[in-house]
């Protein structure tokens, strides 16, 4: 098989970056999923999606809005009224939900090679996001493992919360080294480390 | 020592020094210091000159709302003016400088203004400058003569036109109570709060919170109040709920309970930390707001009432007990209130010597009174101040007895050096002002209130109009309360130690007579330019503002607006709410443009880059931005021209074989049982019949009947549609659609998926493009049969699964092969190798657009917004078998009217390059312009025909093709013949991309 090319390119430069008197406190990290895949169900057809997400990945999603789950290797989340994103870290996971969904139910798109999921995390994690998407970050109003979607001008993202101060933000591939280099610019004043 | 410095006292660090430099004098304060206090420590009076007559200024203030100290400051090779020398922290290295005057602060030639003071009333310039009615300076070419004139002569500090060095960010906040001015009232507020566990932000504009109580000299619980403010500092900032925001100013209050606000990080620091910004630009999203911002003192206007030495009572006062500075050695007060009383008293306290205590009021409270005795100053009740004298620092006041509200009787001349007004106090209302109804008069405090508000806010403290310190403290808890939807706490508050004053002011504004009367310090507008606008019918407030310019400038009118206004209501004869006020708008006090722009500021734009990007530049590609990707233009080689190397790699093409990068046409993944009756109507042909394994080539209308977008779509399932728009197209096209199923066919099971990252895409195009494909694809056979026009198969190049589309916009034999992005330059990379032995060459988007304007396809630049199917030749696309979007007007007259412009060629006649934007004129000259009958919408040198070819939009259109032209382009230069002709240059029928 061969191997995806990162988009981060040159970009990606290992190390630590900016003021780090503090220690770095924001860490960067692509995060390389074999699948992301968009699961869509017609109005009526939610508990089927959930079930065919359930089904292939074993996550139990609740029907509300926003709300997400994550294991170490896969995680899902909605984004949008009867959207989700499906993201795991065995490739695959797009042909086991095809299989899964029926289009009397819904839709599966596969994302994998469109979409860069870069994860970010430390002490001021929710400083540096806050710089970029009018969203609270607060974990009180965004809970462990949910998800949100906005966008930092013209760069959609879709955000899952991966941990107290962790977050695993989705952006298209294109955008993915601009959006990069923009949150090292960013970071500097905590302290940026990239693993 | 300074001798204006006291000996003990102020929140200053007196262990350190810091140097700093005013009109280039080395100067040094201490630690705490404002620039302006650190320059009446040292004895500097003089610090700008006026607006309009160029008189010496002092420091009037000492917050925000200072009217005459503004200053410029250099830093980092930056100038910056009109900064209010109260705002600035000093620091060592500071280089501060005075404006508005030269040669020098001291000896001002534009002072000379002041002599004509009388001429240059309000209206001055309306009046003036009509111009001559007749001869070379004309009506307004007269004005225009003046005008650098007199822009040099008026205006303040000089804007820089130098590159801004520093960092701007923006910062989101959220929280359920956002508490506006950290003054007792905002602190209870802030307390009442974080106690019920809301998520609390404390915004204070000064660098420290407390507001009056760090220099009010009063005690709260016991303690000292400004020991109480630094104390209730470390225990709110320890709570983990609370969010404490100093050097912050919120300055706007917009719809949904949204504020603005700018914390200045660095600017009290010599060094700005690494990637620190300067200033941070707050937008901060509240449940509930208190507006604890306090008032503002107003001044008393008399003649001769902006002599440096001449200032607010309260700056005085803060000056001494928060500086540790005495403003003068010798002080008067001039007042129609309590509140210069304990000023009076702290200004004693701190080692003045107090003379006179004048109040236009005879009678007196006992608590005043006992301010006064402590101050050891003389009580002139009754008495107003009717006159300064000095020049650059106050010399000395005249005092008058009042009979009958009027000056009268022999003045009496008190020698200070220092005169503290005090004329009542305004509420700070303007955030509450851009979020409630107008302001409401208060008669007992002569002063507007807040209004009813209309988004969720509420007041606390001097805000309402409540000012003695206990019940401030009380107010300020029960809006957090309230704010926090907690229960009224019923503890008692803490024991205040203060004199009771009372803050009622008697009414009186102006002392009349005498000349030159300021209320507008900023702007030098007198009391007798007021009584002009009156006179010459300018009576309302908007009038008055904008013919005296009263209130305008940098500190908007904190201290001239009610001043303003109850003089007008006097020459009126109607009470100061009869005459009403303007209402604030943002910004409160000035904000950094930087800020506003914040991390948007040099980097606009996120560059979008395709998979293959890196090897475009390493192979010497151009780029250049479409929208926002960065697409290869040429691929050029030393020496060449961009039209050598376009035609070179548009030769290639035709001759044998080329590939270019098209990952960024918009891609739409539409899947589901309706996709294809989706598909109908947004297309006008239809996409129902098309086998799965085809694709079509699709037209889109605007509602309208415009022409919207086109490009392919391909059936990869019988619910599985590929869409590809036009690269710039992919995000209108997206939210169209998104657009119509959310709101228009909301029954149709059809989803959309933006897939333009998903996939890589490279067009193989070109007489040997089969010859390649074959080479590099395996799996799958490419031959006529098996992959005709228009057909899709799906098969692996070098590992990578592709799939293939033949397709052709350069008018070749053609194929499009798509990849998973990830995969993008490994196949690019596969596809050059079996390229090699037929030399393929990669080309960009300006072979690209002569290729396709030999052909005659249509791009952006022809589907404009502006032009229909038919203006394109694309009716063959409409289909009459269905409705679409935009079939139900595409017909209507206008729309088909033969006047219409319409798509021909243009063929060079001169030999010279065309120019896009050209019109097609059918006579005129360079110098005489033609009618207009069209424009040329793309051009190029045309390598297959060996001439300069062009599209062109021309009234007519095909019944013109044979007929002769111009194109004329004044702008650049250009007018030369052309030949209109078909826009199919090449191969019309299409025989080499069917072959």
């Amino acid at each position: 098989m061969v191997e995806r090319e990162s988009p981060i390119g040159p970009a990606y430069r290992p190390g630590s970056y900016g003021n780090l008197t503090g220690g770095p406190g924001f860490r960067l990290l692509e995060l390389k999923p074999g699948s992301v895949v968009e699961v869509v169900a017609w109005p009526g057809s939610e508990a089927t999606a959930l079930a065919a997400i359930s089904a292939v990945t074993g996550l139990a999603l609740a029907d509300t809005p926003g709300s997400g789950v994550a294991t170490k290797t896969r995680s899902a989340f909605g984004f949008a009224p009867r959207k989700w994103l499906v993201i795991d870290q065995a490739e695959g996971t797009g042909a086991q939900l095809e299989a899964a969904m029926t289009s009397a139910a819904g839709s599966v798109t596969d994302l994998s090679h469109g979409r860069t999921v870069i994860r970010v995390s430390g002490p001021r994690v929710e400083w540096v996001l806050a710089k970029l998407f009018a969203i609270d970050f607060a974990l009180a109003a965004f809970p462990m493992s949910a998800g949100r979607a906005t966008a930092h001008h013209e760069v959609f993202a879709q955000i899952q919360r991966s941990g107290e101060q962790q977050f695993d933000i989705v952006v298209f591939r294109s955008f993915a080294r601009s959006f990069w280099k923009t949150l090292c610019h960013l970071a500097e004043e905590v302290g940026c480390e990239v693993v | 020592m300074s001798p204006r410095r006291t000996s003990s006292g102020g929140r200053i660090d007196r262990d350190r020094s810091v140097r700093f430099t005013f009109d280039g004098r080395q100067l040094s304060g201490h630690p705490g210091d404002t620039l302006a206090s650190a320059l009446l420590a040292s004895g500097v009076t003089l610090v700008g000159r006026s607006f309009k007559y160029h008189r010496p200024r002092g420091i009037f203030a000492a917050g925000a709302d200072e009217p005459n100290a503004l200053v410029t400051v250099l830093r980092d090779g930056v100038r910056e003016p009109n900064i209010p020398a109260t705002q600035i922290e000093i620091y060592d290295g500071l280089i501060a400088v005075s404006q508005n005057r030269w040669p020098s602060l001291a000896f001002d030639i534009g002072a000379v203004n002041g002599l004509a003071g009388g001429l240059i009333s309000a209206g001055f310039y309306y009046k003036t400058f009509m111009g001559p009615v007749i001869g070379p300076l004309k009506g307004t070419r007269f004005w225009m003569f003046c005008e650098w004139f007199i822009r040099r002569a008026a205006g303040l500090g000089r804007a820089d036109t130098a590159k801004d060095p520093w960092r701007y960010e923006r910062m989101n906040a959220f929280c359920d109570v956002l508490v506006v001015g950290a003054g007792p009232a905002g602190i209870g507020a802030a307390k009442a709060a974080a106690a019920s566990g809301k998520r609390v932000i404390l915004a204070e504009m000064d660098p420290a919170i407390g507001g009056s109580a760090k220099w009010s000299g009063e005690t709260i619980g016991g303690q000292q109040a400004a020991d109480w403010a630094s104390d209730t500092a470390d225990e709110l900032a320890n709570q983990p709920n609370v969010r404490l925001l100093t050097r912050t100013t919120v300055w706007g209050y917009y719809d949904g309970n949204v504020l603005a606000a700018i914390e200045r990080v660095a600017d009290h620091r010599k060094v700005i930390g690494k990637g620190e910004p300067r200033h941070r630009h707050w937008v901060i999203r509240a449940g509930q707001v208190v507006l604890a911002t306090g008032a503002l003192e107003r001044p008393l206007v008399f003649s001769g009432n902006d002599r440096p030495g001449v200032m607010l009572a309260s700056a005085t006062q803060r000056y001494a007990a928060e500086y540790g500075v005495l403003p003068g050695t010798s002080v008067a007060f001039f007042t129609n209130n309590d509140s210069a009383y304990a000023a009076a008293a702290a200004l004693a306290k701190a080692g003045a010597n107090v003379t006179a205590i004048v109040d236009v009021r005879s009678e007196l409270s006992m608590p005043a009174r006992a301010l006064a005795q402590q101050a050891g100053a003389e009580l002139l009740l009754g008495h107003a101040v009717t006159g300064t004298s000095g020049g650059r620092a106050l010399a000395g006041v005249s005092v008058q007895r009042l009979t009958g509200g009027k000056p009268a009787g022999e003045a009496r001349k008190l020698a200070v050096d220092c005169l503290g007004v005090s004329g009542g106090w305004s509420p700070v209302i303007h955030l509450a002002s851009q979020a409630g109804q107008k302001p409401e008069w208060n008669d007992t405090l002569q002063a507007f209130m807040p209004p009813a508000p209309t988004q969720n806010w509420k007041g606390a403290g001097a805000f309402n109009g409540v000012f003695d310190t206990a019940t401030v403290l009380a107010d300020g808890r029960a809006a957090g309360e309230a704010a926090s939807d907690a229960r009224a706490s019923r503890a008692k508050g803490p024991d205040v130690g203060a004199p009771a004053l009372d803050a009622a002011p008697a009414p009186v504004f102006e002392i009349a007579g005498g000349k030159k009367a300021f209320v507008d310090l900023q702007h030098d507008v007198t009391a007798d330019d007021v009584r002009l606008a009156h006179r010459e019918g300018f009576v309302s407030v908007e009038h008055l503002k904008r013919y005296t310019t009263l209130g305008m400038a940098t500190d908007q009118g904190k201290t001239s607006n009610v001043p303003g206004l109850a003089i007008m209501a006097a020459a009126r004869g109607v009470s100061v709410p009869e005459v009403g006020a303007t209402r604030f708008r943002a910004p409160y006090a000035p904000v950094s443009i930087g800020s506003i722009a914040a991390e948007r500021a040099g980097d606009f734009a996120p560059d979008r880059l395709t998979p293959t990007h890196d090897w475009h530049v390493e192979h010497g590609a151009r780029m250049y931005t479409v929208g926002l990707w960065h697409r290869p233009m040429i691929y050029g080689l030393p020496g060449e021209t961009v039209e050598q190397a376009y035609v070179r790699e548009a030769r290639a093409v035709r001759g044998s074989v080329g590939l270019m990068d098209v990952s960024t046409l918009g891609k739409i993944a539409v899947k589901g049982p309706d996709a294809a009756i989706f598909l109908d109507r947004v297309y006008t042909n239809i996409f129902s019949t098309l086998p799965v394994g085809r694709a079509r080539y699709g037209l889109m209308l605007r509602e309208d009947g415009i022409a919207f977008d086109d490009g392919t779509t391909w059936r990869l399932g019988e619910h599985d549609f590929l869409m590809t728009t036009t690269t710039t197209g992919a995000g209108k096209v997206m939210q169209q659609l998104e657009y119509f199923l959310d709101v228009v066919w909301p029954d149709l099971r059809v989803s959309l998926t933006s897939v333009t990252d998903e996939w890589a895409g490279a067009a193989v195009a070109g007489p040997n493009a089969r010859k390649v494909l074959e080479k590099a694809v395996a799996g799958i056979a490419v031959d006529d049969t098996a992959l005709p026009f228009m057909g899709i198969v799906r098969g692996e190049i070098d590992g990578a699964p592709v799939v293939v589309c033949r397709l052709s916009f350069s008018g070749e034999l053609a194929y499009e092969v798509y990849c998973g992005a990830g995969h993008g330059t490994h196949v690019w990379e596969a596809l050059m190798a079996a390229g090699a032995p037929f030399g393929i060459l990669p080309y960009g988007l300006e072979a690209s657009g002569a290729l396709r304007i030999e052909k005659g396809h249509v791009t952006g630049s022809e589907i404009d917004g502006r032009t229909t199917a038919r203006d394109l030749h694309l009716d063959w696309m409409l289909s009459k078998k269905k409705p679409f979007v935009g079939s139900a007007v595409m017909d209507r007259g206008e729309l088909n009217s033969v006047d219409r412009v319409r798509l021909v060629g243009v063929v060079s006649l001169d030999g010279r390059a065309l120019n896009g934007g050209s019109h097609i004129v059918l006579d005129g000259s360079l110098e005489k312009l033609g009618e207009s009958i069209g424009h040329v919408t793309a051009v190029c040198y045309s390598p297959a025909l060996e001439r300069y070819i062009g599209l062109a939009l021309v009234r007519g259109g095909k019944a013109r093709h044979g007929s002769r032209a111009f194109v004329s382009d004044p702008l650049r230069g250009r007018f030369g013949p052309v030949e209109i002709v078909s826009h199919h240059f090449f191969d019309p029928d299409g025989s080499r991309m069917h072959g």
